[in-house]
């Protein structure tokens, strides 16, 4: 009976034992598979330096992205380059998250919006003597290189810049000629325009306004236009002053007092967009060369794409967003995580790139000034022409709470009347210095 | 286990064994302890899980909210109840908590009616009753952000198939943007959770119906209650106890679903369909300012517990809580 007892005890410890040698094991084996990548086993992997990198595509069903960390992998035999496709939509909150809980990754895609907020936090890498290295710096104008800095005059590097977009105005080539119209080229014409092409008995509407998620982006566009600044020379936010205030009233009027756009405006987005331009529902659409494959491909020879039109043209503005790559400071593999981003921005890779779907204006010199990239489309030519008057969000700490909500909050309270147009650039002044 | 302890003292006491009867008592005693202990130590895993998985984050949030916390920045700073005085005193939080109170109430009280009468049909005898009670789950069982989706086109302003059909039949002139004006937001929104709230109630009352018992229904009958009598007087007492714990489930995931609105207004226009859920989102998201985020989510969490407590007093009070008996 005692040596019964005594074996079961034994048997007893001994599970709890193997249970707890189990559970080590598997914690044991876990760690050696996050130090070394997922991807390959220990042994072929134990050489490499692994290279966290997070993304985002505007087309999802052609990962190029992929096909580039692929590329990349296979040139580097002692890098691993560990890619991490996030939609969008979640992308800020994940890096906000993976910040949060110490865990960011070593490189990621970024926003010009964003390095405000994150640099500083300082949690972004300084690549000034990186780059300074780098053969094609200079292949690179400075107007570039600034839209990875932040807005503090001595401001380090924190972005390489990598894909650029501008904004321009498509318009219904057929709709134009019915109505015996000349694409617009001023504020005036543009308002004519979309004055003649409006009438809501056919369900017919001179411009597409954004008013839904993503439409501080033609708002900005159409600002600038206006001949509206959000800082001044001196770095000073001016948003909200006399000249910006009229111009903002001129926007909202399209859709409170000319009633131009159509009445979904307050809430349509890019999908909506697209399909009441497409349908022939509105005539004219302000966006980038992003839409243009796909608006092509709907409309053909019907598309016509013209520079943003300007209250005057003799200064003309427009709006323009840099992607481009970051490192963070937390990386425990710089040299490698280096390597990887500085390869993103070879032409090489670039060119890929730009040439997919997925593909933006791109930066290098080299690139921009090859007849495959002026002579595209009429997108592309376009774009290149604006570049040399395209303004990016100024890079304060509010920019991104701006695009996440205040600008839409308070767009919808100015086009409903519940606010004047003061009103609601007051607020979006205060939110960029917040 | 005790009848065992028992049963060993008195074998050993009869069995003429010369220990003094104190010791075997003590024994007795401490085993009964120990089985005592045990009972607890079953226990334990379960309450761990639950102490881990809810006590600890509901605990972290509540000290949260106490702190002046951007998730960028390193370092928080306490600041006691000041996010909830800044959060109670911001207007757009209280458009939102009287925004949540409208959505929950709203949708909840549709998908109790219908979900209801979805329940007494599906319990009828008709052919192809099994495929019709299979094809009602689809809604349920639909992706909320492929239902927003799909739904945003239906009720679009200029090509949605719902403005289509009332024009076609002529009970409008010109399409509605339904999404897009502050008086048909939010009811567009209630529309779509309506819709896939409804098949979760009706499953859940029919499966309640159809442990009724039969005689239960015929001794009614004999008795002289007709079909609506019978169902009021026997079938809904019994249907009650389910009926309550769907409701308070659905209250709590409503006031606290914010996908639809995320996806088709994002709170808008003019703050017509923001709830707190989705107040709190934007707050910590791109705001960077948790610890009002929290305290939003705390003041939310509050209120669903008053709603969830009284519910459950005012349906104790009327034997609701009884199974009917």
């Amino acid at each position: 009976m005692q040596a019964k007892t005594i074996a079961k005890r034994f048997i007893g410890k001994s599970k709890t034992l193997l249970s707890l040698l189990t559970v080590a094991s598997l914690l044991a084996a876990c760690s050696t598979a996050t130090e070394e990548g997922s991807s390959a086993g220990p042994s072929e992997n134990a050489k490499k330096t692994v290279v966290n990198y997070w993304y985002w595509l505007d087309d999802a069903s052609n990962n190029t992205m992929e096909q580039l960390i692929q590329k990349f992998n296979e040139s580097h035999a002692d890098i691993e380059v560990v890619g991490r496709m996030i939609p969008f939509s979640d992308y800020q909150q994940m890096l906000i998250n993976s910040v949060s809980t110490n865990d960011p990754p070593d490189v990621a895609r970024f926003k010009d919006w964003w390095i405000g907020q994150f640099a500083e936090s300082h949690l972004l890498e300084k690549l000034d003597d990186y780059a300074s290295k780098w053969e094609y710096k200079n292949d690179i104008d400075d107007v570039f290189w600034n839209t990875g800095r932040t807005a503090d005059p001595n401001s380090p590097i924190y972005m390489m810049p990598h894909q650029f977009i501008t904004f321009y105005l498509y318009y219904r080539k057929d709709l134009f000629e019915q109505a015996n119209l000349k694409p617009p080229t001023t504020f005036d014409e543009f308002l004519h325009a979309a004055k003649t092409l409006t009438d809501p008995s056919r369900q017919q509407y001179g411009f597409a306004y954004r008013g839904g998620s993503g439409g501080q982006d033609q708002w900005y566009a159409f600002m600038l236009a206006g001949g509206a600044r959000m800082v001044d020379e001196n770095g000073s936010v001016v948003i909200n002053n006399a000249k910006a205030v009229e111009v903002n009233q001129w926007y909202i009027d399209l859709f409170k007092k000319h009633k131009v756009t159509p009445p979904t405006a307050v809430s349509d987005g890019f999908a909506q967009l697209t399909a009441g331009f497409q349908a022939g529902t509105t005539a004219m659409m302000a966006h980038h060369v992003g839409s243009y494959e796909t608006l092509h491909k709907a409309l053909g020879d019907k598309l016509g794409v013209v520079p943003m039109p300007q209250a005057d043209p003799s200064h003309p503005a427009t709006m323009g967003t840099m992607t481009g790559n970051v490192m963070f400071q937390s990386s425990k593999n710089k040299e490698a995580a280096w390597e990887f981003l500085s390869w993103l921005s070879s032409p090489e890779a670039t060119d890929i790139l730009s040439q997919s779907t997925n593909g933006q204006l791109p930066v290098l010199n080299t690139l921009t000034s090859k007849p495959e990239y002026t002579s595209k489309n009429d997108g592309w030519k376009i774009s290149i022409e604006s570049l040399k008057f395209a303004h990016v969000w100024p890079p304060f700490k509010g920019v991104g709470t701006i695009a996440g909500h205040t600008w839409k909050d308070n767009n919808d309270l100015a086009l409903f009347g519940k606010i004047t147009s003061k009103e609601m650039l007051d607020q979006i002044a205060k939110t960029l210095l917040e | 286990m005790n009848r065992q302890a028992n049963h060993s003292i008195v074998g050993r006491r009869t069995s003429g064994v010369n220990e003094p009867l104190t010791v075997h008592v003590k024994a007795a005693e401490k085993k009964r302890k120990r089985t005592g202990l045990s009972k607890y130590l079953y226990l334990l895993p379960a309450a761990l899980l639950i102490v881990g998985v809810i006590g600890y984050p509901i605990v972290r949030a509540l000290i949260l909210s106490l702190y002046a916390y951007n998730p960028l920045s390193s370092g928080k700073t306490f600041v006691g109840l000041k996010n909830y005085v800044g959060v109670l005193s911001d207007s757009t939080f209280l458009k939102a908590m009287s925004n949540t109170a409208i959505w929950v109430i709203g949708c909840v009280f549709f998908q109790v009616v219908f979900g209801l009468l979805g329940a007494v049909l599906l319990n009828q005898n008709f052919r192809g009753r099994g495929v019709i009670r299979g094809l009602t789950l689809i809604p349920w069982a639909t992706p909320s952000v492929l239902a927003a989706m799909m739904w945003m086109w239906i009720l679009d302003g200029n090509y949605g198939l719902l403005n289509d059909i009332l024009m076609r039949i002529g009970l409008i002139v010109h399409p509605i943007p339904w999404i897009s004006q502050t008086g048909t937001a939010m009811a567009s929104l209630m529309l779509i959770d309506v819709w896939q709230g409804i098949p979760y109630f009706a499953v859940m009352l029919l499966a309640a119906m159809q442990t009724i018992p039969g005689d239960l229904l015929e001794a009614a009958k004999l008795d002289g209650a007709g079909a609506w009598k019978a169902f009021w007087k026997v079938v809904f007492p019994l249907m009650l106890p389910t009926l309550m714990i769907t409701t308070i489930l659905r209250i709590v995931w409503t006031a606290s679903y914010m996908d639809l609105m995320m996806v088709v207004t994002q709170g808008g226009p003019a703050y017509s369909t923001l709830t707190i859920p989705l107040a709190s989102y934007y707050r910590a998201y791109t705001d960077l300012k948790y610890g009002e985020a929290t305290a939003m989510a705390g003041i939310q969490a509050l209120l669903l517990l008053i709603v969830v407590v009284l519910y459950l007093r005012l349906m104790s009070n009327k034997g609701a809580l009884d199974n009917g008996k």
